[in-house]
């Protein structure tokens, strides 16, 4: 939060002093809320890109507190104040679309991250795939099932892009194993006390049934390991998957209580200043270590229109070292 | 008040009383209703366990529930708790984990000192609100809003905006130990309803509370510290926020910065279900305790058969508002 004022002060007295400003690049970013621990994370790897560190680009973070309309007076803002390019986590699929394109027509970049934005004129989306995300933690649960049994999903709000590309993962992998039956979906708010009370519920409606837990967030996944020690039944009977990668999650991941896959927001974070600083500076090679990291997504010099950052799954292996980069961040 | 007015139920009464007694059995027969249609509709509803599970889910909002309750009967309205809630969950939570990222340096303590940050910093929250309402006369409405922003705010700069995890399993104790079968967490809403009943209806502090809702110029000219009582009903809500708070965290595993959001809600709902008047100087935490428990009953027994929770919510609002129409009409009967 420090280093995030200080930020806010320095992009200040910046814009004071044009003659420096104009070598510098300066980059805005508007994030649904800085609420969430995926986004803090985030945000930090974003002022760890060596192009902030080393004084090339300038970088001011906007928090849209989970409202539409603020994430589009913050774009507008950047508009006025002549910002080189704009990075956007958009809290809404369609809302953000009007601010992109209003950001277009001023002749600024925008760069799309985390979550998409139904708009052509974006310069590029650099995110993960949540259906891939879905279906890879359901064929997690699945498998630990052994294709049999039942299941009930935990979902995110409905309607939000990510419960409904993720859900369509669930499905894909849940029609592999016509066998298995679906007892309960309902939407946890990607919270884990609601997630935590609803499941209390289901294992007292569904007592002995449940073999497996989908949830959409990790969230909601570590509510459900909650409820089922509070019922006094053992958490190794049950298989349970959730996806984000949170902090509490690798470690219950550690203990064998979950299977998780990590959102790398360093990679989303980070590839989507370097397609945004190229946008801007055509000579310009990417700085971040990540392209290194994932060969697999290619740099294509900076003019894909979509960039996938793979998901990590966690394992007891790779744990530790996940926890250890956090703790950097 | 005579006794030539023998009527079986209620010769000793006086109207008001009465009143309030009737209204009170309206609530309950209510709750007795919903009990007993969803223990037809589903079997699992009145078995142990589920009915463990409906206290324990009760638990929280119970204790919030019965703080507004104090606020409400002097005319305020405590609109901060959720966010106190979490401010003292996540506080508390860094005397209490074994995370080093996020503990204070020394920690984890011995349970009783995250116990006693937590209630401090819930006291604290409401110590500044009741001094702005009563000293300063701001409206309740008005102070404990820019509370339920400014405790959110202290919320995400303190965790920097992080979750506080690994608790200790002495501190996690207070949300998922039981004794004698009963999850501690309705034990503690059960201590924390016998003690506000016994302080509203047996001493004279709650007398006091009753007259500053009921007529504040009444009371003042009887010789009542008014601006004592009014600070001192939003010490009692943010200090129990505060409780609330560490059972949350207590319970989920982890203190988190987005916990507690809208709770304020659902405690005034319960409030109102339960029969106290948003108007003041009426009402009783019995009330307010039932008023809880048909939340938790409705929507426990909704999961339990199925239906989406977007229904709940209909309901809640349907049953919030019901609640207070029939208390009118009895109002102008009366």
């Amino acid at each position: 939060m420090k280093k995030f004022m200080l930020t806010l002060a320095m992009g200040t007295a910046l814009m004071a002093s044009p003659a420096l400003a104009q070598e510098k690049l300066k980059i805005g970013a508007t994030v649904y809320g800085l609420n969430a621990e995926f986004m803090q994370i985030w945000t930090s790897a974003l002022q760890q890109h060596p192009a902030v560190k080393n004084g090339e680009v300038d970088i001011t973070i906007f928090d849209g507190r989970y409202d539409a309309l603020v994430q589009q007076e913050q774009v507008n803002t950047m508009i006025t104040q002549q910002y080189d390019a704009i990075l956007i986590v958009p809290l809404d699929v369609e809302a953000a679309a009007a601010p992109v394109q209003a950001a277009v027509d001023a002749g600024i970049p925008v760069v799309g991250s985390n979550a998409r934005v139904n708009s052509e004129a974006l310069t590029a989306y650099v995110g993960s795939n949540d259906v891939e995300a879905g279906e890879l933690e359901a064929k997690a649960v699945l498998d630990k099932m052994g294709c049999k049994g039942n299941v009930v999903i935990l979902e995110g709000p409905i309607g939000q892009s990510g419960q409904i590309q993720r859900l369509e993962g669930n499905m894909k992998a849940l029609e592999a194993c016509p066998e298995v039956k679906v007892l309960e979906q309902q939407t946890g708010n990607w919270s884990r006390a609601e997630a935590q009370t609803l499941m209390e519920n289901w294992l007292t409606s569904h007592a002995g049934q449940i073999n497996g837990v989908i949830g959409q967030n990790d969230e909601m996944a570590l509510g459900a390991i909650e409820a089922i020690k509070s019922a006094g039944l053992k958490v190794e009977d049950f298989a349970i998957a959730g996806v984000d990668g949170v902090t509490d999650a690798i470690n219950a991941v550690k203990e064998g209580q979950m299977a998780s896959i990590l959102q790398d927001a360093n990679a989303q974070a980070q590839g989507a200043l370097d397609v945004a600083i190229k946008a801007v500076k055509k000579d310009y090679e990417p700085e971040s270590d990540i392209w290194k990291q994932y060969p697999q997504m290619e740099w294509k010099d900076g003019t894909a229109k979509d960039y996938l950052v793979p998901w990590t799954p966690v394992t007891t292996e790779n744990a530790d070292k996940l926890l250890e980069a956090r703790s950097k961040l | 008040m005579s006794d030539t007015n023998a009527n079986s139920s209620g010769g000793w009464l006086g109207s008001d009383r009465r009143r309030l007694l009737i209204q009170e059995y309206g609530i309950f027969i209510a709750f007795v209703i919903l009990v007993v249609v969803l223990s037809f509709s589903n079997p699992y509803f009145l078995t142990a366990g589920n009915i463990s599970n409906v206290l324990l889910q009760t638990s929280i909002n119970g204790v919030l529930a019965i703080g507004m309750t104090f606020v409400i009967l002097t005319r305020g309205i405590d609109l901060s708790v959720g966010s106190v809630v979490a401010l003292a969950g996540i506080v508390s939570a860094s005397f209490a984990t074994t995370s080093a990222s996020a503990a204070v340096a020394g920690a984890p303590y011995p349970v009783f000192v995250p116990i006693a940050v937590g209630l401090a910093v819930g006291v604290a929250c409401g110590g500044v609100v009741g001094a702005i309402v009563s000293r300063f006369a701001v409206p309740a409405f008005v102070a404990t809003l820019g509370m339920l922003s400014a405790a959110r705010g202290l919320t995400l700069i303190y965790g920097n905006g992080r979750p506080v995890p690994a608790l200790v399993p002495e501190f996690r104790w207070i949300g998922t130990s039981s004794i004698l079968g009963i999850p501690l967490p309705v034990i503690i809403l059960a201590v924390v309803f016998a003690v506000s009943w016994w302080v509203l209806t047996q001493t004279r502090f709650g007398r006091y509370i009753y007259a500053v809702g009921g007529n504040p110029h009444a009371a003042k000219t009887s010789g009542i510290n008014v601006t004592r009582i009014r600070f001192l009903v939003y010490v009692i809500s943010g200090g129990l926020a505060g409780l609330a708070g560490m059972l949350l965290a207590a319970r989920t595993g982890s203190a988190l910065p987005q916990a507690g959001i809208a709770y304020e809600l659902d405690a005034i709902a319960a409030v109102v279900i339960g029969g106290t008047s948003l108007a003041g100087g009426v009402g009783r935490v019995t009330g307010t305790l039932i008023g809880a428990l048909i939340i938790g009953v409705m929507n426990n027994g909704l999961d339990l058969m199925g239906i989406q929770s977007y229904y709940q919510q209909i309901l809640k609002g349907a049953l919030i508002v019901g609640a207070v129409m029939l208390d009118q009409k009895r109002n102008q009967n009366a």
